[in-house]
């Protein structure tokens, strides 16, 4: 058997290389199972103590403005609550579909839910799928309605809590918001309209589109 | 874990050194594989010498087997290696023009380009029409863009296509190469008979 198997020419010895490479993959069947995920249990959790994958309200509204367009923000919510309002640019994929998203994992993600909690187990997912760059929106829309949206200022504030107003104000005016002054317990609004009840912003133009994810950049031969 | 740039092992630039010397070695062993003479390349067609069937045939399983063990053993991601979307229709008129472009040129895109480094004057030639045809296309996209963007199918792969398993669509890839290696070297035979020589 050894002596005939040695006097086969090269190109035979290689197709029949090829033909038990290709049979032993007709046994494997799929290679990747992409609903069983490896985990890093390790990794993961020095990921979570460091903090570095949390952004605040403040930093994403400060990208919004510059335009910088290096990362896909991404509505955990439902379909439903994003129609209703999102932050601008976002995608909206409710997190039971978040592994069949178009999402690559090559690609930066910034996750919001209404708070912390969906977009840290949609975090847990993406990063146990080898995902390379998940981030989390600090405090999540919550954040973001009290932050940018509706920020309050104490009337008795300090002069040093008013200069940082005044830059929250330009902010929160850029995304349709209502700052506010709070004294004595009733809140005045500071912008043109005098609507004491702040509304929710309305939903302009480029909202993102439902479901998609980023258009593929064109490449190959 | 591969595919090493879209995980941001290294740069964009450094992307554009790896990939010279990948286009470097790629064009040596078509060189050496016999792809840098028009004679060869254009007797596929007349089934005289199956060389090129051969080689790429070869390249196909040695590539597909690769990825599919690769990404068994954890080491690759294959849904970040990039596949061209299909547009069907317009893929198979284009085919169409290549393989006669093919056939009365003597070369493909890639080849021209090893047989004109080689010194081959109908290679630099070929180079030069490819620019020109390259340039015919862009000037006049506008008149056939519909065209060019119709029947759309998105990313598909054969075993998403057909619903097989990847390990059984790459052992019929195998099969099919392995019985047209076989098929091969019988016309080479039946035509050598033919033409009252040996292959080349």
């Amino acid at each position: 058997m050894k002596e005939r198997l040695m006097k086969l020419s090269t190109p035979w010895k290689l197709a029949i290389l090829a033909g038990l490479l290709g049979f032993i993959a007709l046994l494997i069947g799929n290679p990747s199972n992409r609903n069983v995920i490896d985990v890093n249990a390790k990794e993961m959790a020095l990921a979570t103590v460091k903090n570095h994958d949390r952004i605040d309200a403040m930093t994403l509204a400060d990208w919004l403005i510059k335009e910088n367009a290096d990362y896909t923000l991404v509505d955990l919510r439902s379909e439903k609550e994003f129609g209703e309002y999102n932050i601008p640019t976002s995608v909206s994929i409710p997190i039971e579909s978040i592994l069949n998203s178009d999402l690559m994992r090559n690609q930066k993600i910034l996750l919001y839910g209404n708070d912390d909690v969906a977009s840290a187990q949609a975090w847990f997912i993406l990063k146990s799928s080898n995902y390379k760059a998940v981030y989390i929106l600090k405090g999540g829309l919550n954040a973001w309605k009290n932050e940018i949206l509706f920020p309050k200022l104490d009337a008795s504030a300090t002069a040093e809590q008013t200069t940082a107003f005044e830059k929250v104000k330009q902010v929160s005016l850029h995304f349709g918001g209502t700052p506010q002054i709070i004294s004595g317990g009733t809140a005045t609004t500071v912008a043109a309209q005098t609507t004491v009840a702040p509304t929710m912003p309305k939903l302009t133009a480029p909202a993102g589109k439902v479901g998609g994810g980023a258009k593929k950049k064109k490449e190959g031969c | 874990m591969m595919p090493y740039f879209k995980f941001d092992y290294f740069s964009v630039d450094f992307s554009l050194v790896i990939a010279f010397v990948i286009g470097i070695a790629f064009g040596f062993v078509l060189e050496r594989g016999g792809f840098g003479n028009a004679r060869i390349l254009a007797a596929q067609f007349y089934f005289s010498n199956m060389r090129v069937l051969k080689v790429m045939f070869t390249a196909i399983i040695t590539a597909a087997i690769g990825l599919f063990y690769f990404t068994w053993m954890g080491w690759l991601d294959l849904s970040l290696v990039y596949t061209t979307d299909t547009f069907l229709i317009p893929q198979i008129i284009g085919g169409a023009f290549l393989g006669i472009g093919f056939i009365v040129g003597g070369y493909c895109p890639g080849t021209s380009f090893v047989s004109a480094s080689t010194g081959r004057i109908d290679g630099m030639v070929y180079i030069l029409g490819i620019f020109f045809g390259i340039f015919v296309f862009g000037e006049t996209l506008p008149l056939f863009e519909s065209f060019f963007n119709s029947t759309p199918m998105g990313r598909v792969t054969l075993n998403e296509f057909f619903g097989l398993s990847h390990g059984l669509t790459l052992f019929l890839v195998v099969l099919m190469a392995l019985g047209a290696f076989a098929a091969a070297e019988w016309g080479e035979k039946i035509m050598a008979k033919k033409n009252g020589r040996g292959a080349e």
